[in-house]
């Protein structure tokens, strides 16, 4: 009996603490129902879903949390999404195959990633207008830019490569090998290292981006797609593993899997860094993982396909 | 759920349509694809025990419950990067790779790793077969998942290699393929 209320009551303050971490929010990207989900991460509730089109994949929730900005591959577009009163408030026609999608600390450029043309296009936020072009490797597909907004890089899939851009210059002022097939890429909050999730060759590129190289690999789980950053671990969604492999950012080795749904793939740290949630692609769920005891603490149903490819959890507070 | 199937042979049947466009399809490397994964998810109810439901399809390398397969041919039996090559009527090959595979849950999970397109419409195809006890604790339910992209890897695509002529023809197939394997079980040949 005592043991019962004792189980309860730990229940209740596990309820607790999850109820007043910082209010945050998950757009997730539906890819075959063709919407937009937002989720209330205090509640796990699904508090609004916003018709895109086209296919939307990519995603990238502006720092000051005003604007989603979701990609549409079939479309050709990244349709603008204002965060707060959930409403579509702009389309920008970009051609090509957009996926990948970041934008800079200000808020003031976005950068797309054409999937088909070795090409990333540059978009001012505030004409929302395509004003120029970035020559990158094949396939680019994950984008990330530095905390400092000074550089860019583009993990260029087909070329086993990524690029880095200076942001001022636009130009690809080096190029670093890393594992096979490098599809999502992540920036540390310090800048200085990046991570490859590499699906050909089922592990994690590590990047010094001041030296632009490689300076470790670690294993993973089948099919890597991206990485989240978060006390001192990386998690990796493994694709065709249904796992969520976690390593040590000191040290670059395994730490455990984590069962989440089938087919994982985006995936992001919340703000305050106690958790992880990542979009499972098949089971058309969100695993929310608890980023210290390193187990699943939650699930909420999404649309159809979700994908959440890029930056996709926004601060309300 | 239970499906319902029409009468043409699913492989044969992408084999004609494909082919017309073969020649002018765009063959990129194996692992370039389309934007959007698909997924196709079909089930039967087999009045049969799961035990032998699982029998008769959880061997890797024997993929002859499936009507166009007249030939299995691998390596490594079901262990995991187990090889299989399979031939269909008509002579054409799909080889695939074992990745996931665990008797007691009655699941195992391949992909495709090389195809043509004129044979199946899909690039990057991945599957899951399972095997559970039906609701009704008679039968066995028998679940055949798919994850694929579509076959043209490019902006675009012909109406032949699309997405929907990529769900179409993986869906055909399991559904003839779940059809079949419950006659043979049920008939007990």
């Amino acid at each position: 009996m005592r043991a019962r209320i004792l189980a309860a009551l730990a229940a209740s303050l596990c309820a607790a603490s999850i109820g007043s971490a910082s209010a945050e929010e998950a757009f997730v990207t539906n890819q075959l129902s063709d919407d937009l989900m937002v989720v209330d991460l205090a509640t796990s509730r699904s508090v609004a879903t916003i018709p895109i089109g086209g296919k939307p994949a990519g995603v990238a929730v502006s720092a000051d949390g005003r604007f989603a900005y979701v990609t549409s591959p079939d479309a050709k577009a990244v349709t603008v999404v204002d965060a707060a009163t959930r409403q579509v408030s702009g389309r920008i026609e970009v051609g090509g195959g957009p996926l990948g999608i970041a934008v800079t600390p200000d808020g003031k450029t976005l950068y797309v990633a054409d999937w088909y043309a070795a090409a990333v296009r540059v978009i001012d936020t505030a004409s929302r207008s395509v004003t120029a072009s970035i020559a990158v490797g094949a396939s680019p597909s994950g984008l990330a830019v530095t905390p400092d907004g000074r550089l860019l890089l583009s993990a260029d899939r087909d070329d086993d490569s990524v690029s880095v851009v200076d942001t001022a210059t636009r130009e690809r002022r080096a190029t670093i090998k890393v594992g096979t097939r490098p599809f999502g890429v992540t920036i540390d909050a310090e800048g200085k290292r990046a991570y490859t999730a590499n699906v050909g060759s089922n592990d994690v590129s590590v990047i010094d981006i001041a030296a632009s190289q490689e300076i470790g690999r670690v294993p993973v789980g089948m099919r890597p797609y991206a990485v989240a950053l978060t006390q001192g671990r990386g998690f990796v969604t493994d694709q065709y593993g249904g796992t969520v492999s976690v390593f040590d950012l000191a040290t670059l080795k395994p730490v455990k899997r984590i069962n989440v749904g089938d087919y994982p793939e985006g995936i992001n740290a919340t703000a305050d860094g106690k958790r992880v949630i990542v979009a499972c692609w098949e089971s058309n769920t969100l695993s929310i993982i608890d980023a210290t005891e390193l187990k699943v603490i939650g699930e909420v149903k999404t649309g159809d396909g979700p994908r959440a490819f890029g930056a996709f959890l926004r601060r309300t507070e | 759920m239970r499906v319902t199937i029409g009468r043409r042979t699913v492989m044969g049947a992408v084999l004609t349509a494909a082919g017309a466009v073969a020649l002018t399809a765009a063959f990129g490397p194996a692992w370039a694809h389309g934007p959007t994964r698909q997924k196709v998810r079909e089930s039967i109810e087999i009045n049969a025990p799961p035990a032998k439901v699982w029998a008769a399809i959880g061997n890797f390398q024997d993929m002859s419950w499936l009507p166009p397969v007249t030939k299995t041919e691998g390596e490594k039996g079901n262990e995991i990067e187990a090889t299989r090559r399979l031939t269909l009527t008509g002579g054409a090959t799909v080889d695939e790779e074992l990745y996931k595979f665990d008797a007691a849950a009655m699941t195992y999970s391949y992909r495709i790793t090389k195809v043509d397109v004129k044979v199946l419409p899909v690039t990057n195809y991945s599957s899951t077969l399972t095997v559970t006890p039906s609701a009704d604790g008679k039968g066995a339910t028998l679940e055949w998942a798919g994850a694929f992209y579509r076959g043209f890897p490019n902006n675009d695509p012909p109406p032949e290699l699309s997405d929907e002529a990529a769900v179409k023809a993986v869906k055909g197939l399991y559904q003839a393929g779940l059809e079949a394997l419950k006659k043979k079980i049920e008939s007990g040949s």
